[in-house]
């Protein structure tokens, strides 16, 4: 009897026990996995504390911008006021291009009014369209140039310096004294230009080696 | 780092300063924080010298083309003929200073007859355009200017002449010296994009001819975005080559 009851219960414990055995070894699983993901995380995905770039734990210094991890407080120091030096040499080139992009509206704005001049004194000559449509077609594009150099400074200063130098070119074949006269302003202006085309290019490759959009 | 290791990992490439093996998409060594640039630190002066190159071919050109154009000494067939040789001798010169590299353009990979035939129909239908509104234009608002033409009228076999200084000459010397020689120091110097840009405006403003612009802007930005993406001169030669014919055809039928 007894036997037999023991063997009855064991026989319905024991599809019990082996469920709650399958039970617990699941949840003592699950819990393991939690344990991992979250409780006790693996080495816990480390980030540059300059850039936010991920690092690994023996990187000596971050292989996206530099930053010494492992350095002391004033090696961390140094190279972060470095970089500030980096935005300053980047302020500055953009001012030179900016006044760069200026000179562009400055010689736009110089042709209008020698367009207007010029219309004013041939306006009696039939040649009068020939003459002005070239000059305001010359103060659109000098326009247009300096309007787009905010955004493509170097294509802009380059061409608006290749169009100003031509156009001299053409005036002193047409009459050489056109060169002389005004000469410090024309230098000026040329040398405002390059000075822009010199910053731009630093300004790309600065930003293309820093990251800055 | 021993031969093993280079052998484990083939990805690795050392550090320029310390020589400890890095990913070589780093941009920094993660040992000793120097920069892993293949350019060298003088890129400024570097670039600046092939801007001062470029703008050397660019000046000659100008003056050759201003002199050509406001004085009567070119007037002639054989000044004519010396100024398109000593054009072309720039654009050769200059593109053969870097041969090595410059080439690469000269070979036509992935030849292809359909696109050579779609280019050649862009070209006519473009000249057909420039034809018209640029006879519109000089009839209502400018006198004709037939610099080309007329210096060859009357002579023995001017249509040949014609045909060979407006669209075969222009087309190859043109293509090699702007498409050729400038576009590819400018894209040295900056992005492709504005590289295209650059040499696309300098070409169009070395015709010296301002209300011609409105087309040869496009016309040339069109060749630079070719040469870009088809990685050779040839099809840009043949695309100006339709072009300029087509034009040169108006003018003598």
């Amino acid at each position: 009897m007894c036997f037999y009851l023991t063997g009855e219960i064991f026989k319905i414990i024991s599809p019990a026990k082996s469920y709650n055995l399958y039970l617990s070894t699941f949840i003592l699983t699950l819990s393991i996995t939690c344990i991992m993901e979250n409780v006790l995380p693996a080495p816990p995905i480390e980030r540059c504390a300059h850039c936010y770039a991920e690092v690994k734990n023996d990187d000596v210094y971050c292989t996206n911008c530099g930053y010494p991890l492992k350095g002391s407080e004033l090696d961390q120091r140094s190279f972060i006021a470095n970089n500030e030096i980096v935005h300053i040499d980047i302020a500055e080139f953009h001012k030179k291009v900016r006044s760069a992009g200026n000179t562009l509206y400055y010689l736009s704005g110089l042709f209008v009014v020698s367009g207007i001049i010029n219309f004013f004194i041939l306006k009696n000559n039939p040649n009068v369209l020939a003459v002005v449509i070239p000059i305001f077609i010359l103060a659109i594009l000098f326009l247009a140039l300096g309007g787009y150099s905010r955004k493509q400074p170097l294509a802009c200063l380059v061409s608006g310096l290749c169009l100003y130098i031509i156009v001299q070119a053409i005036l002193a074949f047409d009459n050489p004294v056109n060169l002389a006269s005004g000469i410090i302003i024309k230098i000026v202006i040329i040398g405002y230009l390059i000075k822009g085309i010199k910053s731009a290019i630093g300004l790309e490759k600065i930003k293309k080696e820093n990251n800055i959009a | 780092m021993s031969e093993a290791e280079d052998l484990e990992i083939p990805e690795q490439k050392p550090c320029v300063s310390c020589g400890a093996s890095i990913d070589p998409n780093n941009k920094f060594c993660k040992n000793c924080g120097t920069r892993q640039s293949d350019e060298d630190i003088h890129w400024l002066e570097k670039k600046w010298t092939l801007l001062k190159q470029a703008s050397l071919f660019y000046l000659i050109y100008i003056g050759l083309c201003t002199l050509s154009r406001f004085t009567d000494t070119f007037k002639t067939i054989p000044w004519f003929l010396f100024l398109e040789v000593v054009l072309a001798g720039t654009a050769v010169i200059f593109f053969a200073l870097n041969w090595a590299e410059n080439k690469q353009l000269l070979i036509w990979r992935n030849f292809s007859w359909q696109k050579l035939a779609a280019y050649a129909a862009i070209a006519i239908t473009m000249a057909f355009l420039v034809h018209y509104s640029v006879n519109w234009l000089n009839i209502t608002v400018f006198s004709r200017d037939d610099h080309y033409y007329s210096i060859f009228a009357g002579s023995k076999g001017a249509s040949f002449l014609i045909i060979l200084c407006t669209a075969v000459t222009p087309a190859l010397f043109e293509e090699l010296g702007f498409r050729g020689y400038l576009l590819q120091t400018l894209i040295k110097v900056t992005d492709k994009e504005q590289a295209v840009y650059i040499s696309a405006f300098l070409f169009a403003i070395i015709h010296l001819s301002f209300v011609s612009l409105f087309w040869l802007i496009p016309f040339a930005l069109f060749i630079g975005y070719v040469r870009i993406k088809e990685n050779t001169l040839w099809y840009g030669v043949f695309f100006h080559f339709c072009f300029n014919l087509t034009a040169c055809l108006f003018e003598l039928l």
